[in-house]
């Protein structure tokens, strides 16, 4: 009975190919949206998020504004309850929403080496810490901007050679270049000698993270500028904040897109059994069961959906990876990576719609009058 | 006992305001190895009664027993199980299934049967060659000529060995030579598999083959 049912999805080729191909596109754009809300969701809620603080200028919001004293770094790392400071200066391209971010983060380079959640692919550690202008780029903007190890790559008044290309498990690490504090401290100008942008704390295993924040706000209260501390979640979010809400409305589109497939192949399986409804009447009277017709439609639906649902799914994901999207503002970026789940969620969408698009037309070829249906020829 | 049996059936439709008939109290029986024809004018109730025989359309009232199984009182999954199991079905026009071939339209109704696959391949087999088209099993039916069709049609109604053969106007859109090919089957399914067969027809030389004629007229057999 199943080479019945794909008998009859070739029957109609360019119906099935068209219902296929928008099936397709629709969970494309799903998995897209997934993966944009993954991202953010990541950079929010990760073990990083709430273990991590980050000292900013108070009431500063773009990278370039907020200016910090780097000797603040020592006066932290003295109270309760800090494991490590690390002191960042940052810079970016663009510090409005942008969907070709480049952002440089200046870090003490040991402290990259030992501390940041990064491996190198390929190039290599000594030749970054030698090397006065040289940067490790992530595993995404290598790709985006198709650069290796060795290569020369300026932005803006910036130009630093690649020393290496690092992967990271946080994906939006893959969306950074780290050079060295002093480098981008100074190949910026003379007002920059001296501060960093922000002060990234590492926590002890038993700190309160919140009191350690208040801790240090008020401790610097008195130092030549004012801070603000917070959990690294709480701050990307505030930093990516327009970007949020867009993308918290962004997810209308998936559910959008949900509803698209849902029409798509209901209609399709609509037309192919009223087409057909006299074949089901046929089948029925050689003794098919009603129960069994129905499940011949659903199986006919199903397929439709899963297979165009699967595939786009596979397309955005094998896309997303690949190209290493990201959307940035201010310093902070999400990365476009689909994780495996997402891939699941398509496959069950696909599945679970498939079925509901059948519901109807599968209760027609089944409730089917036999006699009405045979006597029309 | 007999093999099918109609005791005061009745069976009436609406259209709009109007009540239409056809069959008004009509008792019936036809016996093991019987081959009956049915004739009368159109619209008298022969198609109303064969599928009410087939177990596709139910009474208004009145009981139908068939190879000893009240129909009447089945639900739908009841009745598709015992026609799977006790019923072959003539089409006027064969109703194959286009995307299938000539064998897997043969093969559907054993598929509802508990078979292995050799007794389902050796019935299909037998039942493609009882109707001379062992050669045609992989054409699909836009391949076939119309009586080569309806023969496909009448090896798909035997393959399962049913109790009854039901054929509305078997002959009824083929030519005299055709029809005269689908006659000598009919006349064989019944002679030599001794299959009961009840049929509709119009043809006064079609319903000369049949053991038994039946004229049906106002709701009322008239004897022939
Ligand atoms: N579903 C239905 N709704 C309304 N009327 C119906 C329906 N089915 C059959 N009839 C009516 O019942 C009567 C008997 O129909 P039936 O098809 O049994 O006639 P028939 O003897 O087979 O005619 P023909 O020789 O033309 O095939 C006809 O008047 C027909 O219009
Ligand atoms: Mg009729």
């Amino acid at each position: 009975m199943f080479g019945y049912v794909l008998k009859t999805l070739l029957r109609h080729r360019a119906r099935t190919l068209l219902t296929l191909s928008g099936a397709a596109v629709a969970m494309f754009v799903f998995c897209f949206v997934g993966s944009v809300q993954e991202g953010l969701e990541r950079l929010t809620s990760g073990s990083d998020a709430d273990r991590c603080l980050i000292v900013f200028q108070e009431n500063r919001f773009c990278p370039s504004s907020s200016r910090l004293p780097e000797d603040y770094a020592p006066a932290i790392k003295k109270l309760a309850g800090v494991k490590q400071v690390m002191p960042i200066q940052v810079w970016t391209n663009n510090c409005r929403a942008s969907l070709d971010i480049v952002v440089f983060n200046g870090i003490p380079p040991e402290q990259i080496r030992d501390n940041r959640p990064v491996h190198l692919i390929n190039g290599s550690w000594e030749a970054f810490l030698t090397r006065r202008d040289a940067a490790i780029i992530g595993r995404n903007i290598a790709n985006r901007r198709g650069l290796k190890s060795g290569d020369q790559f300026t932005i803006g008044d910036l130009s630093v050679q690649v020393a290496g290309v690092f992967a990271s498990d946080v994906p939006s690490e893959e969306n950074l270049i780290y050079t060295s504090l002093q480098f981008l401290q100074y190949s910026r100008g003379k007002e920059t000698a001296g501060t960093v942008t922000q002060l990234e704390v590492h926590l002890t295993a038993d700190a309160d993270p919140d009191a350690v924040a208040s801790l240090i706000d008020q401790t610097l209260r008195n130092g030549p500028v004012a801070t603000t501390t917070r959990r690294k979640g709480a701050f990307q979010a505030s930093t990516l904040s327009d970007l949020v809400d867009l993308i918290g409305f962004a997810h209308w589109l998936g559910y959008a897109c949900v509803g698209l497939v849902l029409s798509l192949v209901a209609t399709t399986t609509v037309m192919s059994v009223q087409d057909r409804i006299k074949e089901y009447a046929v089948l029925q009277t050689l003794g098919v069961r009603p129960f069994r017709t129905m499940r011949l439609v659903l199986l006919e639906s199903t397929l439709l959906c899963t297979v165009g649902g699967v595939l786009g799914t596979v397309v955005a994901s094998v896309a997303l990876w690949m190209g290493g999207f990201a959307i940035g503002a201010e310093g902070a970026t999400i990365a476009f990576r689909p994780s495996p789940e997402l891939i699941l969620v398509g496959t069950a969408v696909s599945c679970t719609v498939g079925i509901i698009a059948g519901l109807a037309p599968a209760i027609q070829a089944a409730t089917v009058p036999i006699v009405m249906a045979l006597r029309n020829e | 006992m007999a093999l099918v049996e109609l005791k005061n059936v009745c069976r009436s439709f609406r259209k709009g305001e109007e009540t239409i008939t056809p069959l008004d109290d009509v008792t019936l029986e036809i016996h093991e190895g019987d081959f009956v024809s049915l004739m009368g004018p159109s619209g008298t109730g022969k198609s109303t009664l064969l599928n009410l025989v087939a177990g596709i359309d139910r009474p208004d009232s009145g009981s139908i027993t068939v190879a000893g199984t009240e129909i009447t009182n089945l639900s739908r999954g009841q009745l598709a199980d015992w026609r799977a199991a006790n019923l072959g079905y003539i089409f006027q026009t064969h109703n194959l299934i286009p995307v299938l071939t000539a064998y897997e339209n043969v093969e559907l109704p054993t598929l509802l049967l508990k078979l292995t696959a050799t007794q389902r391949r050796q019935r299909v087999e037998l039942a493609l060659r009882a109707v001379g088209l062992s050669d045609r099993a992989d054409h699909y039916p836009r391949q076939l000529s119309g009586g080569q069709e309806q023969r496909v049609g009448i090896a798909r109604a035997i393959v399962a060995n049913p109790r009854v053969v039901v054929a509305d106007e078997p002959t009824g859109s083929l030519d005299t030579s055709t029809s005269e090919q689908i006659q000598d089957l009919l006349q064989r399914l019944n002679r030599e598999l001794g299959m009961t067969v009840l049929m509709v027809t119009h043809d006064r030389d079609v319903a000369g083959i049949a053991t038994r004629r039946l004229t049906l007229n106002r709701g009322k057999f008239l004897p022939s």
